[in-house]
């Protein structure tokens, strides 16, 4: 039985960041990075969109960026489990036919299958 | 092969030979005529969606693939080369990323390539033709990693070196794996060190990896990279 209950407040989440760097050795040595990382950044010349390595894979567990791409081609091997069947011979590439199963997508779809 | 840098032209990620051998010209018709329908058609407006993070760029996945031993011409490696998609936003780039093997599990003479919206991952191309590469070999099992970070830097503008960056590909060869990075300016010192610099710190690659910028032009004449440096 648990007997440490603690009352959470709520948080606004937070849009900045506030690192405080008190000895110079805690700079970042590339001119590229800001102590702590970055979310945006405004560069010289204008905004330009920054995204560091850990909010990139961060996003990747979002229900929006697990769904599978409308459009993607079936290569075997390559998006698609290895398939057994060629439907046909062919050097390097060629559009075979469509699969079935990817019947989402719109007529101008380009899929193929090669022989591993 | 009997000429040594034969071996050489093939284990050059993105470049094609200019040797002859193209497929049989009726076969060469048909994939040239369904070639152009699936590179064109491939034109709708990729946009983030809603609540999506926008990247600075659109890109676009490529593949390409060649049988070992048959040298690629010019045209064959256009029809050789498949698009996958095109995304705008990081989380399009999950769904692409998330359904794609990675590199270290491709079989083959093998490429990814994942190249800002409207730049084939040709030297041909207007954004390439002036351009160079920092190339990156690396031994067997390390390529999904290194390329997982490349292109996450890449997307997340880390390189910092404005419009320069055109894109980055992996190449999946018989005892080695390469990656590398194009951009547009070949001579432009200031922005190759740039790239390098970061590369070095995105990539937390082995110590004593070399690192080479090659000019596309001079990977077509197969003559030694003007720049090699160890990390």
């Amino acid at each position: 039985m648990s007997t440490e209950c603690q009352k959470t407040t709520a948080k606004a989440i937070p849009s900045t960041k506030r690192v405080t760097i008190n000895n110079a050795d805690h700079m970042p040595h590339d001119y590229s990075t800001t102590p702590g990382g970055t979310l945006f950044s405004t560069t010289p010349g204008g905004t330009r969109i920054i995204y560091d390595r850990k909010f990139l894979l961060e996003c990747r567990s979002s229900p929006l960026a697990k769904t599978p791409p409308r459009g993607l081609p079936t290569i075997p091997g390559v998006t698609s489990p290895p398939t057994k069947e060629p439907n046909k011979k062919t050097l390097n590439g060629e559009v075979v036919n469509k699969d079935a199963a990817d019947s989402s997508s719109a007529g101008d779809d380009a899929q193929f299958e090669m022989d591993i | 092969m009997n000429n040594k840098f034969d071996a050489l032209k093939d284990d050059d990620s993105g470049d094609h030979d200019q040797d002859q051998s193209s497929p049989k010209d009726s076969e060469k018709v048909k994939i040239e005529e369904e070639e152009k329908e699936q590179n064109t058609t491939k034109k709708k407006m990729v946009v983030p969606g809603a609540g999506e993070h926008p990247l600075q760029y659109n890109y676009t996945f490529w593949y390409s693939r060649r049988t070992p031993g048959r040298p690629a011409s010019t045209q064959s490696y256009e029809q050789n080369i498949k698009q996958i998609g095109s995304f705008a936003s990081v989380e399009q780039f999950w769904r692409f990323y998330s359904h794609m093997i990675r590199p270290g599990d491709l079989t083959g003479h093998s490429d990814f390539h994942l190249f800002k919206e409207g730049i084939k991952p040709m030297w041909e191309d207007d954004a390439n033709k002036m351009g160079g590469k920092w190339i990156i070999r690396l031994r067997k099992g390390l390529a999904s990693r290194c390329w997982e970070n490349l292109i996450l830097a890449m997307l997340g503008e880390q390189f910092m070196v404005g419009e320069e960056i055109c894109g980055a590909v992996v190449s999946v060869r018989f005892q080695e794996d390469i990656i590398s990075i194009w951009n547009k300016t070949a001579s432009d010192q200031a922005t190759t060190a740039r790239i390098r610099d970061t590369l070095r710190r995105v990539l937390n690659l082995p110590p004593n990896t070399i690192m080479e910028y090659k000019t596309h032009t001079d990977s077509i004449k197969n003559t030694l990279p003007r720049v090699c440096v160890f990390l």
